[in-house]
C-alpha cells in the first residue's frame, strides 16, 4: 500500500512540478513516519512539582518578560528569547548584561529535551532557567531582587503564593528555585505548530496521495537525501529531529585566541557539580530514590569523556527559519551554508576513531537546494503569533 | 625601638614559633609548602601530541611550550602535519619535546598517504635533515600495511633505528611486524581494542607498546577498570598515556588530560603508575633522543 502510494506520489509530483521526487522505499516510509506525529503529547515534568500548574504558568509567563529580575532592571529572559523569532534573538551570540559566547537556543518544544543548553550543563528545565537569572554575564539576579520584584506586583505575589503555598521571601532558600520552576512551567507550554513536513508525513500515514503530493518535490528530494546518503537521521532523529545528545561536527570552538569553549565536556562537569541537578534536593520527583524509575538515573551515571571536548548539542531542526544564525556559536548565517558545511566537511577535524558517522557529502548545488527546501519545510510558514498569556488564577486580581 | 639586633631576635622567635606550630600540626602539612606540593604532581610523558599547521597561529610555539610545562609534562612526543610544527616546538624546547616524523605534509593526507609515493622522498629528506625518535603517528589498516609506501616507511624506521607510531588495527600491526620482526611499534590508542585483545597482542609481540590516547574505558572516576588493571599489572613497562591534540583547540585540553591521567594512575601501585605515567616514555624515547644529540 505504502509503496503504491509512493509511486503515485512520484507520478503526481512529476506531473505537477516537472521534477522527480524520490520513490521512498517501505523502510524509508517507516523512517518518515518516525518523525511524527506532531505535536508530541504533553506530560508533566516529574522533577517540577508546579509543572502544569495554572498559577505557576501564569507567574512564569509574567516573570519571563520581567526585566526587574536583572541587575540593571533592563534584561529579561525575553530579551534574548524573543517570541517573534522562535524565542531566539537573531544574534550570533547572546547579549545579556555583557556579550556571551554562544548562540541563544530557541525555546519552542523545550519540554521534550533531555539535556539543556549547548553543553547540556543542565538536566532539567528549571535549573536551565535559573542559571541565566543568576549569571552575572546575563541577568545578574539575586534572591533579594527577585523577592522585591514579586512583592512589588500583587498579581505576581498572589500567583507565587497560589503556586507554592507561601509568600515570596528573600530569605527562603527555595525562592529562586521556585521562580525558576514557574518559568519552566510556562516554557513547557511553548509548542510550535505543525509544518508542511508534518502534513506530508500525516498524508502518507493515512494514504492520502493527493494531500501528500502538495509537499514540494524539492523538499521530497531533500528528505530523500536526509534519510539516505546524508544519514542525517542518525543524530537528527524522531519528531524533534534531534536525538537529544551531543556531537562534534568539526566546528571550531575557540572563543578567544587563548581560550576554548569545552562544550559537553565542561557541561558534564558543571552539571555534576550543580546543586540544582536532579541528584540534588530540589528534584521533586517522587520516584527519585527508586534507581529504576528515578528521573536522575541518567545524571547519576554520566561521566565526561575525552571525546566530549568540543561536542555540542544536536539541535532540533524544527523552526530553523525562525532561529538563524546557526551552530553553537552562531557562526553560520544561512541554512545553505549549514548544508555546505556538511557537504565539505573537514574530516581532519574529527577524530579518526571517535567519529565514524560524519563523512563529507560532496553535494551538487541542486542537492544543496533540495536539502535546504526540506529543512525549510520543518518550520511554520510564518512566525507563530506571540504566545497568549495563560488565564489568571481567579483568586489573583490583576492590576 | 627596632635595632638590627632586636629585629634579628624577632626573626628567630618567628622561626621558633613556626617550628612549634609544625610540631603541633600534622607533619605533612608543615613539610609540604605549596611549591613542593606542585612539584609532587606525577610527571607525565605525553606520547601523543600533534602540532599541525592550523595550530601555529592560535597557539604559537612559545605559548604551546608554556601549555606543556604548565600541565606538568616531563616530555611530549610531538608529530605534526607538516613536520615544520614539530621542528618549531623542538627548537623551542629540546628538553621537553621528543620529535616524531609524520608522513603527512598537510592535513587531509590521513587516508591517502599509503598510496602516495611522494611521501617517501619527503620522509627521506626530513630524516637526513632532523633527528627523530619515531615515524608517526600515521594511519594504516589491514592489508594497506603491505602497500609499497608503508613498506618503505617501515624500512626507513629500521634503517634509522626509529619507532613506528602506528594508528591502526591489529592486522596492520601483524603485517608490519611480518615485514620487520624487530620493528618497535607504539600502537596508537592501542587500536581501540579491548583489554583482552591488547594484552594478547602485547604478549605475542615483545616490541609492541601501547598508547592509551583518546580512550576512557580503562578508568572512570579515578578508578581503573578491573580488566585493564590486569593488563597494566601484567605489562607495566608497555603502556604510555597521551592526549591526542588532533585539532588546535585540543591544546587547551592537555592539562586537563594530564590531571585525568594522574587521577586514575593513583589507583595503581605507585611504581606502576610512575612507569605508565612517565618512566616508560623516558626509557623508550627520551634517552634515545639524548644519545642522538
Amino acid at each position: 500500500m505504502r509503496l503504491g502510494l509512493a509511486a503515485l506520489l512520484a507520478f503526481a509530483a512529476t506531473t505537477c512540478a516537472g521534477a522527480d521526487p524520490p520513490q521512498f522505499t517501505a523502510a524509508e516510509l517507516g523512517r518518515i513516519a518516525a518523525h511524527g506525529p506532531w505535536p508530541l503529547p504533553w506530560t508533566a515534568d516529574p522533577g517540577n512539582r508546579v509543572s502544569g500548574d495554572a498559577a505557576a504558568i501564569r507567574l512564569g509567563h509574567a516573570l519571563f518578560f520581567e526585566p526587574r529580575l536583572s541587575a540593571n532592571r533592563r534584561v529579561a529572559c525575553a530579551s534574548c528569547h524573543d517570541p517573534a523569532r522562535g524565542f531566539q534573538d537573531g544574534r550570533a551570540t547572546a547579549r545579556g548584561l555583557v556579550a556571551g559566547t554562544r548562540n541563544t537556543p530557541g525555546l519552542f518544544n523545550v519540554r521534550h529535551q533531555r539535556w539543556f543548553g549547548w553543553d547540556g550543563a543542565h538536566d532539567n528545565l528549571w535549573s536551565a532557567s535559573l542559571r541565566p537569572i543568576l549569571d552575572p554575564r546575563e541577568m545578574g539576579g539575586k534572591a533579594a531582587r527577585v523577592a522585591r520584584a514579586l512583592r512589588g506586583k500583587s498579581a505576581l505575589d498572589c500567583h507565587y503564593t497560589a503556586a507554592f503555598g507561601k509568600r515570596p521571601d528573600a530569605g527562603d532558600p527555595e525562592l529562586l528555585v521556585n521562580v525558576a520552576k514557574a518559568i519552566a512551567a510556562w516554557q513547557e507550554t511553548l509548542v510550535s505548530p505543525a509544518t508542511a513536513f508534518d502534513e506530508f508525513r500525516n498524508a502518507l500515514q493515512r494514504g492520502d496521495a493527493e494531500a501528500a503530493a502538495a509537499y514540494p518535490a524539492a523538499a521530497q528530494r531533500g528528505l530523500g537525501l536526509f534519510l539516505g546518503r546524508g544519514q542525517c537521521t542518525t543524530c537528527h532523529a524522531g519528531p524533534l529531529f534531534s536525538n537529544g545528545e551531543f556531537g562534534d561536527i568539526g566546528m571550531p570552538f575557540f572563543i578567544a585566541p587563548d581560550a576554548v569553549d569545552p562544550g559537553r565536556q565542561g557541561g558534564i562537569k558543571r552539571l555534576l557539580a550543580s546543586p540544582y541537578n536532579l541528584l540534588g534536593a530540589h528534584n521533586d520527583d517522587r520516584m527519585r530514590d527508586d534507581p529504576t524509575r528515578s528521573n536522575a538515573t541518567g545524571t547519576k551515571f554520566l561521566r565526561a569523556e575525552h571525546r566530549n571536548f568540543g561536542e555540542f548539542k544536536v539541535p532540533t531542526l524544527r523552526n530553523l527559519t525562525l532561529t538563524a544564525p546557526y551552530m553553537h556559536n552562531g557562526s553560520i548565517v544561512t541554512l545553505r551554508e549549514v548544508v555546505k558545511h556538511y557537504s565539505e566537511l573537514d574530516e581532519d577535524r574529527l577524530h579518526a576513531d571517535g567519529e565514524r558517522i560524519l563523512k563529507p557529502l560532496h553535494l551538487a548545488e541542486a542537492e544543496i537546494d533540495d536539502l535546504v527546501a526540506f529543512l525549510e519545510s520543518l518550520s511554520p510558514d510564518a512566525a507563530p503569533p506571540a504566545p497568549i498569556a495563560p488565564p489568571a488564577v481567579p483568586t489573583c486580581r490583576e492590576r | 625601638m627596632n635595632t638590627p639586633i632586636t629585629a634579628a631576635i624577632r626573626t628567630r622567635l618567628k622561626l621558633l614559633r613556626g617550628l612549634i606550630r609544625c610540631v603541633a600540626l600534622p607533619a605533612i602539612a608543615c613539610m609540604l609548602p605549596a611549591a613542593f606540593a606542585a612539584e609532587a604532581k606525577l610527571p607525565i610523558f605525553d606520547a601523543h601530541i600533534h602540532y599541525s599547521h592550523d595550530a601555529w597561529d592560535s597557539t604559537p610555539p612559545k605559548a604551546a611550550i608554556a601549555i606543556l610545562r604548565k600541565a606538568g609534562l616531563k616530555r611530549a612526543m610531538v608529530s605534526s602535519s607538516s613536520d615544520d610544527g614539530t621542528q618549531k616546538l623542538y627548537a623551542e624546547a629540546p628538553d621537553l619535546v621528543v620529535p616524531s616524523l609524520r608522513p603527512y605534509r598537510k592535513r587531509g593526507e590521513i587516508s591517502t598517504w599509503v598510496r602516495d609515493e611522494t611521501v617517501i622522498p619527503h620522509l627521506e629528506e626530513r630524516l637526513k635533515k632532523h633527528r627523530y625518535a619515531a615515524i608517526g603517528e600515521f594511519h594504516v589498516y589491514g592489508a594497506d600495511a603491505d602497500l609499497p609506501v608503508v613498506r618503505r616507511t617501515v624500512q626507513l624506521a629500521k634503517q634509522h633505528k626509529l619507532w613506528l607510531h602506528l594508528h591502526g588495527d591489529s592486522d596492520a600491526i601483524e603485517r608490519v611486524l611480518a615485514q620487520d620482526p624487530e620493528a618497535r611499534i607504539l600502537w596508537a590508542h592501542s587500536g581501540f581494542d579491548g583489554p583482552a585483545a591488547v594484552r594478547a597482542m602485547l604478549k605475542k609481540h615483545r616490541r609492541l607498546y601501547a598508547d592509551l590516547a583518546f580512550r576512557n574505558d580503562h578508568a572512570s572516576n579515578g578508578k581503573v577498570d578491573p580488566a585493564w588493571r590486569e593488563a597494566f599489572l601484567e605489562f607495566p613497562d608497555r603502556f604510555l598515556v597521551g592526549t591526542d591534540t588532533f585539532t588546535p583547540e585540543r591544546w587547551h585540553y592537555i592539562a586537563e588530560h594530564a590531571d585525568w591521567s594522574r587521577e586514575w594512575l593513583a589507583d595503581l601501585p605507585p611504581d606502576i603508575a610512575e612507569r605508565i605515567g612517565w618512566r616508560n616514555g623516558e626509557t623508550l624515547f627520551a634517552s634515545m633522543m639524548a644519545q642522538r644529540r
